[in-house]
Formats: structure tokens, sequence, C-alpha cells
């Protein structure tokens, strides 16, 4: 029996082997690469030499690690939980239709998620053009000032993030969708009986057992919304990337643009240590609220 | 051609040009491969144009796997250089492809060379040159007895001019891309240079009255802008689309929007048009430039050779001899006889404008310098807000100052 076991164990491993060899080269390999590299005043290519912790005391005095800190934190509170209960709000509508239409409306929302952000970035730049975009014509129309959206500091971060709701609300609306599905009609047929009301059949049944797949989204829109990079890149080419700045762009800057590969490693490695506290602050948070409906 | 067995050369080639000067360079690249047959083949990629061309440029040198020649950018030669991405273009190169360093302008020969070495070769010095609507300057009566713009030799006398246009009922007198501080950085840099002013001095920024001379820059563009007299939060393409569609009266853009202008009017669609240098704001004529060179890769692990590198040189003397062509994309040749030539002398509005070569100045010699580099993003993000009026000249210099000694 135990060598049963030994051996099912060993063909466990030599199954997930060839995996294992991969994540340790594209993976962990460069993620040990990248603390030594942090440490030293390396270009993007070649050696550098040992500086200590000389790149990490430059980031307090950094003007740009300011500004890139604060925008990522600032896009996650204006992207993360609103992008999520929008989400849910139409996830929740396009359950009450019915057949061919359902499918329809649901296409129409998850259309947008399968475009490549450059055609998200064709359409809504034109849209938001100063000079001829329809959102400056809707404006004029209803007698307001035109707003340079995608060139000022105050609008950028804002316009990103509705730009990022509306383009990947989809993947979100199509899981939450299938949470609010798996809940058995009777169930509700049961609460109908009871005589429960839209809201506390909404708080009491649905929120509940819809809350372990909200929590997953909320985690995947966490993650990917603090290491956004290709919006802002696109939309604040040319502009103000500077002050439009956030972490990834930042690391991308140092490396690729000043050749510093040393000082973008620094950055990387803080923004390595703040994804794992947030997400383990997260795991912990959405665990927790499971627990109370025990 | 004898029939003896002669290997073909294939050349792999490099660049970044994708827009009306990429079609005219593959019209070369099979010109030359038509003229070359059985002996050298050049085998041509089209890359995208700024960091991730330089990027790729520099990862494949890294691995051994760059290509046997490539465009680049004059402005990022001393980054290149620092990488050590390049390899030195020997006098004894020179000689092979029968090039002189006399044919070439000062200026433009300085901008390939570091430390008394040459890394690239020139092909081009591309400009920015101010475009003109004859049709609406002549409406405001700004247009003088040989078709060009008045005013354009004090700050005062252009203010006029575009406040004359700006009477005569036209919208933006003058179409500057004010939403892309990357490209602003060629206007600004031009009027500091008309104040002889530097960016870097003994590799510091902004030192002494070169600060000053910045904000004065900045203070010009950004009372045109108070004045109304410019189009401001406007893009690259927005320039462009406001100055075709007659919006705009007068734009400051690059050489290379030539051909545009040149195809919409011969086939209708555009009013009567020229280009002419920079006006004189402040103390003398002065323009930023940029330079097309072609440079070969300092290859990791392999050695070229001897015939690959004498096919490499022909690709050069060739392309180099025969760039009249190239003038049609607007840049100017960087080689004397071809700009020298009666034929060029007739291509208008080329021959006109390529009179700012004595006035030419190119980027600082720095690793951060050059286009899609550091220094341009610091820039740029102080440029629009003073720009659009956001922000005071004499902030914006401060803090660019700051950013650009702290890197």
């Amino acid at each position: 029996m135990l060598r049963n076991r030994r051996i099912e164990g060993l063909m466990a491993l030599a199954l997930i082997s060839p995996f294992l060899a991969i994540y340790g080269l594209v993976f962990v390999y460069p993620t040990i690469k990248m603390f030594m590299l942090s440490f030293t005043d390396a270009p993007l290519i070649g050696a550098g030499d040992w500086v200590g912790l000389e790149n990490y005391e430059r980031l307090p005095r950094d003007r740009r690690f300011h500004t890139s800190l604060w925008n990522t934190f600032y896009f996650i509170v204006l992207t993360v939980i609103p992008g999520t209960l929008i989400a849910l709000a139409i996830a929740l509508g396009v359950s009450r239709l019915k057949g061919w239409l359902q499918s329809f409306v649901l296409a129409l929302f998850f259309l947008p998620y399968i475009l490549p952000v450059s055609v998200v970035y064709l359409i809504w730049d034109w849209t938001l053009n100063f000079q001829f975009g329809i959102a400056m014509h809707l404006l004029d129309w209803l007698g307001l000032d035109r707003v340079p959206v995608t060139k000022s500091t105050d609008w950028f971060m804002p316009a990103i993030g509705v730009v990022t709701i509306w383009w990947t609300a989809g993947f979100s609306i199509l899981l939450l969708l299938a949470a609010r599905r798996a809940i058995p009609v009777e169930i509700y047929e049961a609460a109908s009986l009871d005589n429960s009301g839209g809201w506390s059949t909404f708080s009491r049944i649905t929120w509940p057992l819809m809350w372990p797949v909200t929590a997953l989204v909320l985690t995947i829109q966490l993650i990917l919304q603090m290491k956004i990079f290709d919006q802002v890149y696109l939309f604040s080419q040319g502009g103000r990337p500077n002050d439009n700045m956030v972490l990834v762009y930042y690391v991308f800057q140092r490396a690729f643009q000043s050749n510093q590969g040393g000082r973008a490693a620094a950055v990387a490695v803080v923004l390595f240590f703040i994804v794992i506290v947030v997400s383990v602050m997260n795991f912990q948070l959405t665990r927790l609220s499971r627990g109370r409906d025990k | 051609m004898s029939s003896a067995a002669i290997a073909e050369e294939t050349v792999v080639w490099w660049d970044f040009l994708g827009g009306g000067d990429g079609v005219r360079m593959k019209q070369m690249i099979s010109d030359f491969n038509a003229a070359h047959e059985g002996e050298i083949t050049i085998d041509a990629t089209t890359l995208e144009w700024g960091v991730p061309f330089y990027s790729k440029v520099q990862t494949s040198v890294a691995v051994g796997e760059a290509p046997d020649i490539m465009t680049y950018h004059a402005s990022r030669i001393p980054l290149a250089v620092e990488q050590g991405v390049l390899q030195e273009i020997t006098a004894d190169d020179m000689s092979k492809m029968g090039l002189n360093k006399s044919d070439y302008a000062d200026a433009t020969y300085d901008a390939v060379s570091i430390d008394g070495k040459q890394y690239a070769v020139p092909i081009d010095t591309h400009p920015i040159v101010l475009y003109y609507n004859k049709d609406l300057l002549a409406a405001a009566g700004m247009l003088t007895e040989d078709g060009r713009p008045k005013g354009m030799d004090s700050r005062e006398a252009f203010t006029a001019t575009l406040k004359a246009l700006k009477d005569n009922g036209v919208q933006f007198p003058l179409g500057s891309v004010t939403a892309d501080g990357n490209f602003m950085f060629r206007t600004i840099y031009s009027l500091m240079g008309q104040q002889d002013g530097e960016l870097m001095t003994d590799g510091e920024f902004l030192a002494g009255d070169n600060a000053a001379k910045l904000e004065n820059a900045l203070s010009v563009l950004q009372e045109w802008t108070n004045e109304g007299l410019q189009s401001t939060y406007t893009d690259y393409p927005a320039t462009v689309a406001l100055f075709t569609s007659g919006e705009a009266a007068m734009m400051i853009n690059g050489v290379w929007e030539v051909p545009t202008m040149a195809d919409a009017y011969s086939n209708g669609t555009l009013f009567e048009w020229g280009a002419v240098e920079l006006p004189v704001i402040f103390d003398h004529p002065s323009t930023y430039a940029d330079s097309h060179t072609f440079a070969i890769p300092a290859n990791q692990g392999g050695e070229t050779s001897d015939a690959k590198h004498a096919a490499v040189l022909e690709v050069i003397s060739w392309i180099s001899k025969n760039s009249l062509f190239w003038a049609t994309a607007g840049h100017i040749p960087a080689y004397g006889p071809v700009t020298a030539s009666a034929e060029y002398q007739a291509m208008e509005p080329n021959a006109t404008y390529s009179s700012l070569t004595a006035n030419m100045i190119f980027d600082p010699k720095t690793p951060l310098a050059g286009v899609a580099g550091p220094i341009f993003d610091v820039m740029s993000s102080y440029f629009v807000p003073t720009l659009n009026g956001e922000m005071s000249p004499a902030e914006a210099v401060e803090e660019i100052k700051y950013e650009l000694n702290d890197m």
C-alpha cells in the first residue's frame, strides 16, 4: 500500500515536472535575478557594480516614484470596487432577461473585453479628442466647457478608470452571471412564499450566495489593476507621462528609456511586495467574510 | 557580371520608417536590389518607431541576433555608444564607401560622432519647419510679394501676423501640437537655440542663464495661447487635420509632413501652401533637427565576414548617393552633392527650407537625450500644462531643472 502511495506521489511529480521546470525558468529565476539586480547599478543589459541599498534610498526622494505610487492606488480605488459593483448590477439585470435577448445583451457587454487594448485606445482617444471628439461636441451642446481629458492631470486617471471598467467589465459580468444562475430557483420560491421583499431577497439570499464568486472577481480585478500599464502607456503618450505615471510604467521607463536596470529592479521589488501584501490582505478579508456566513 | 560563382550576400536590414517615408525607403530598397542582382540582396523589416525599436536593437545585439544594418536616430547615438551597441565607422570604411567628411554639414557630422569617433553615416536631417496656407495669409494681407509669410524676423512682427490672421476670422492662426510635449520639445529647443541657450553644459542641466532662456521660450508660446492665437490641447494628428482643413493658417511640424501636403495638393484637395524656416523670435535663426542615420550593430559573438562588411558598406554608399529620391519624403538629404544638385534645387518647398541647414542644432550629447528618451518625457510633462496656460513658465522651468538634474 505504502509503496503504491509513493509511486503515485512520484508519478504526480513526474507529471507536473515540465511545468515546474518552465515555471522556475520564466518566473522563479527572473524574480531572484530582479532582487539581485536591485542592489546594483546595472544598465538594462549587462552587469553592474554592487551599490547596496542606494537604489532604495533614492526612492523616498524620487518624485516620479511618489506619483506612480499614488496613481496606482488611486486607480485601484477608482476601478476595483466600483467596477465590480457595476458588473454585479449588470449581471443581475441580465439574469432577468429571457432567451435570445439575454444572449444579445450579454454579448453587447462582453464585446469590449475581447478588443485589444490598442483598439480600445483608438476608440476612446478619438471620442475624447479635444478638437474633434464626439464627447466634446456633446459638451458644447450641453453648453459646458471642453475638457482636455487625456491631457490633464485631474481628469486623466478617472477617465482611464472609466475606460478600463468599460473594457474589462465583460469578464466579471460573465462570472457573476454564472454565479447568479447557480443559485437554485427553489430558494427564491421559498422566499417569495415568505413574502420576502426585493431588498431582503437580495441582501439575505443573492448577495451571500454570490459572495464567493464576487470575492474572486474582486481579487482578480485587484491584481489586474495594480499592474496596470497598457492603458496609461498608450493614453499618456506624448501628453504628460510623468504626471500619469503608474508603478509598472515607471519600471518600464527606468529600464527601457533611461537604461537603468538596477533602479528599475528596485521599483519592481517594491511593486512585488505591494502586490503580495495587498493580495494577502484581500484573501484574509474575503475569507473572514465567508466565515461569517457559516 | 561574369558567370563565376560569386556568393550572393544577403544584408539584413531593420528600420523604423512607418510613414510616407517608409514607402519611399521600400522603393529605394527594391531599386537597390534590382541594381545589385546576383550580388547583394537587402532583406528589410520595418519595426515600430521609438522605444520598441531601440529596446529590440539592444537586446538583439546582446544575444548576437542583430541585423547587418539599421536606421538610427543621431540623437540616440550617445546612449547607443554607452550601451555598446554600435560599431565604429572607420576612416577606412568611409573611403571604401567613397564618402568624405566634407560632404556633410558640420553639425550633422558632429551629431554622429562621440569623442572623435564616428558611429553612423547620416542619411538625412529632418528639422521642423513652418507650414503656411497661402490663401489665408493673402486674405489677411500677410503674404509677401514672393509668397512668404510676413513678420518672420521678430517676436513682435510674428505675433502681429498671427493677430492679423485672427482679426481676419481665422480660428487658429497657429496650429501647434500643444497636447504633445514630446513634439513641442523640438519647437522649444529651437527657440532656446535662437538665444544660444543650451540644455546641458558640463553635465548639468539648465545651468546659469539657460534656465531663463527656456523660460523665455515657454513664455512666447504661452502668450500665443493666452491671446487665442494658437490651438490648445491639440495632439499630433489633430494638428495636421486643423491645418489641412484650413482651420489653422500656419503649423509648426516636421518636414516629414511635406509628402502629405504635396500628395493632397496634387489631388486637388489642398490649398496653395508653402513651408519655410521657423520665424526668428529671438536673436538669430536656429532650428532643432535630428538625423536619420545608418549604423552597424556591434553584434556580440559573431565576426562579420569581409564580404558581408563590404556589402553593408555598399548599401550605405548607394543609398546615400541616391538619396535625391529620399528628399521627396521631405527630409533634407545629408549628403552634400545631392542637395547641391540642380534636381534638388528645383524641388519645392524643399529647396526653400533647406537653407536652414546652416542653422541646425541637435540634441545635447547625453545618453538621456534622444527621441523617446527620458529627457523628452520629463520636459513633456511640464510643457503641456505650460503651453495650455495651466502653469507659469517660471514654475515649469524650476520643476524641469529639478527633475533633469535628479536623473
